[in-house]
């Protein structure tokens, strides 16, 4: 294929995607969509933006965090603390839920980015962990009893969802964009062999600190925005490692280390979930049971084996 | 007085957090997985004897000898039939995995016991012996002694026996061990047995000293994981003083503080331990 084809190629994927975007956006503003198509959406456009980021760490640059719920619980409270003790706008809140996760992110970005391999893993769990401890005794936010968060007049679920539509769509822009860049190489080429990547001047550090950042703002404002949604917040919640486990689940269903893994595994995750919920107590055990099945048998996911089948 | 007092009680304490994390340590050392269903193993092995003692009516000290064998067989068959297959997949793939068996064990538990809080209560939780103006609990002497007995049962074991030192050749290279005729993935999956029964023991030592749930797993997992960094990884001996100094700083801090003391802890040793980072390049390299 010669450089026109496929530039042209690249024109008419962009135009389709931006088609869907508007498609989306539009049905939003009109009121085509029922409440409950729309919850539907809301959920997987959220679930879209934590996989991608997830993703980004864990299939791209080789850092497989198990404490994002960090950044969701930091952001979560920031609203709660905006919106209910401030009464400010929730956008505020979402802002400053960003801006606080961001700020977290950079802080423990020098502490743990050094870490490797799985110590990086328990290391980011274990702050997230000090993180429920520390916000379980602290008076200003309730407690173990969390915040209600109270906004008035409450966003209508049409707002959410063209909150979550928009937040899904700079994710996976941000991502596409970060992966073409020499950082996006550097990333693939410090996953597949970090000392090789090191040896050849790829300035590991800097890719590792701008992923990190990247992953955290974008997971604090998925985080902000489900806890609007939820309305109430409490340590357990917040800080709570299902969070991670959905992410894990998205990427790895979907497939770890492609761009259109986690839409199908986000799709697929909500869609179980609300089948399984009529299993109580059974959902976690058959999505751990599935994770486990395709990591041994279908290691690159969903994604990874609709690309074989298409060679 | 007081501080004596307070040494005592941390060391009792903490030779039950060195059983935690004697498994853990086991694993990370000679296995270099991490296993995030260690917690999990403990709470297993804790309903195992609360089981035996509230249905079957056994003596709560004899229920060991029914768990322990029944948590080495659980512990081999999952490394022998789950584990060895993800390991092959590479170290991301096998702590996933691990993940996936703690969220599985974890809601199975619930399914199967509920969501109550379970104990098992004796007589020796309210007696005491009195030494030296001090008032110590005979059930913390007895749990501290079983703690103590069994890690130094393994650091023999590991010395003295074919087996333990099979395994140790496996831990330190794998393919030279497999060339002098040791097969390691069995020797893998026995090192996973063990890890399972120490977890055993130590439920039942969860079982006799506090209250548990079937999601209480991860909180017993940081403590194992801070004991085994702590105590540098697979290094028994290590384990056992990590405990110690575990206990004391949870006994001084109290409950809530204690906790994110060792957090914080733990975020320290792994940030400034060099061996850790080299045990990362290592992994990556595999």
């Amino acid at each position: 294929m010669d450089i026109g084809m496929k530039k042209n190629k690249g024109v008419i994927k962009l135009c389709v995607y931006t088609a869907i975007f508007l498609i989306c956006l539009l049905s939003g503003f009109g009121g085509v969509l029922s409440n409950n198509l729309m919850r539907y959406l809301f959920k997987i456009f959220l679930y879209i933006t934590l996989g991608e980021m997830w993703n980004l760490m864990s299939g791209f640059a080789g850092m497989t965090s198990l404490g994002q719920q960090a950044f969701i619980g930091l952001a979560g409270y920031s609203v709660a603390v905006m919106t209910t003790v401030y009464k400010l706008n929730f956008y505020f809140g979402i802002g400053v839920g960003a801006v606080v996760g961001v700020l977290g992110a950079a802080l423990l970005a020098v502490l743990l980015l050094h870490i490797g391999g799985m110590y990086f893993s328990i290391a980011t769990w274990v702050a997230a962990e000090a993180l429920g401890t520390f916000f379980s005794g602290w008076k200003y936010v309730g407690q173990g009893a969390g915040m209600n968060i109270t906004i008035s007049p409450y966003p209508k679920m049409s707002e959410l969802y063209i909150l979550a539509l928009i937040l899904c769509a700079a994710s996976l822009g941000v991502t596409y964009l970060l992966l073409r860049s020499d950082t996006g190489l550097g990333l693939t080429a410090m996953r597949d062999d970090i000392s090789a990547a090191a040896s050849l001047g790829v300035n590991i550090e800097k890719n590792k600190f701008i992923v990190y950042l990247t992953a955290a703002f974008f997971t604090s404002l998925a985080g902000a925005v489900f806890f609007i949604n939820k309305g109430t917040i409490y340590p357990d919640s917040g800080f709570d490692i299902s969070w991670t486990i959905s992410m894990v689940f998205i990427v790895i269903i979907g497939g770890a280390g492609t761009m259109e893994g986690p839409v199908i595994g986000s799709v697929i995750y909500v869609l179980l979930y609300e089948y399984l919920a009529h299993f109580p107590g059974w959902s976690n055990i058959i999505l751990g049971l599935i994770s486990i099945l395709v990591i041994l048998f279908m290691p690159k996911g969903i994604a990874g084996f609709l690309r074989n089948f298409r060679k | 007085m007081y501080i004596l007092q307070v040494i005592i009680n941390g060391i009792m304490l903490g030779s039950v957090y060195a059983l935690l994390g004697l498994g853990m340590s086991l694993i990370l050392g000679i296995v270099k997985l991490t296993n995030l269903a260690h917690g999990e193993l403990i709470i297993l092995g804790a309903y195992c004897s609360v089981f035996l003692t509230s249905r079957l009516g056994i003596n709560p000290f004899a229920t060991l000898l029914i768990t322990v064998p029944l948590m080495f067989i659980f512990g081999y068959l999952l490394q022998r039939l789950l584990i060895n297959h993800a390991m092959k997949r590479g170290a991301e793939a096998a702590l996933l995995v691990t993940f996936g068996v703690s969220v599985i064990l974890k809601d199975g538990m619930l399914l199967l016991f509920t969501a109550d809080a379970r104990h098992i209560s004796s007589e020796l939780g309210s007696s005491s012996v009195n030494a030296a103006g001090m008032d110590i609990s005979l059930l913390s002497i007895i749990l501290s002694i079983i703690s103590v007995g069994a890690i130094i049962l393994l650091m023999v074991f590991l010395n003295r026996t074919y087996t333990g030192r099979a395994i140790r050749a496996a831990a330190d290279d794998p393919r030279a061990a497999e060339l002098s005729g040791i097969n390691v993935a069995k020797t893998f999956s026995a090192a996973m047995g063990i890890a399972g029964a120490a977890a055993g023991i130590a439920g039942f030592c969860v079982s006799m000293k506090w209250t548990f749930y079937p999601d209480s797993g991860g909180h017993y997992l940081l403590i194992a994981f801070v004991v085994a960094v702590l105590g540098g990884l697979g290094d028994i001996r290590g384990t056992l003083a990590a405990g110690f100094i575990f206990g004391l700083i949870q006994v001084i801090g109290g409950a809530n503080y204690g906790m994110l003391i060792s957090y914080i802890f733990l975020i320290i040793m792994l940030v400034t331990n060099p061996k850790i980072a080299h045990a990362a390049d290592d992994l990556s390299a595999r």
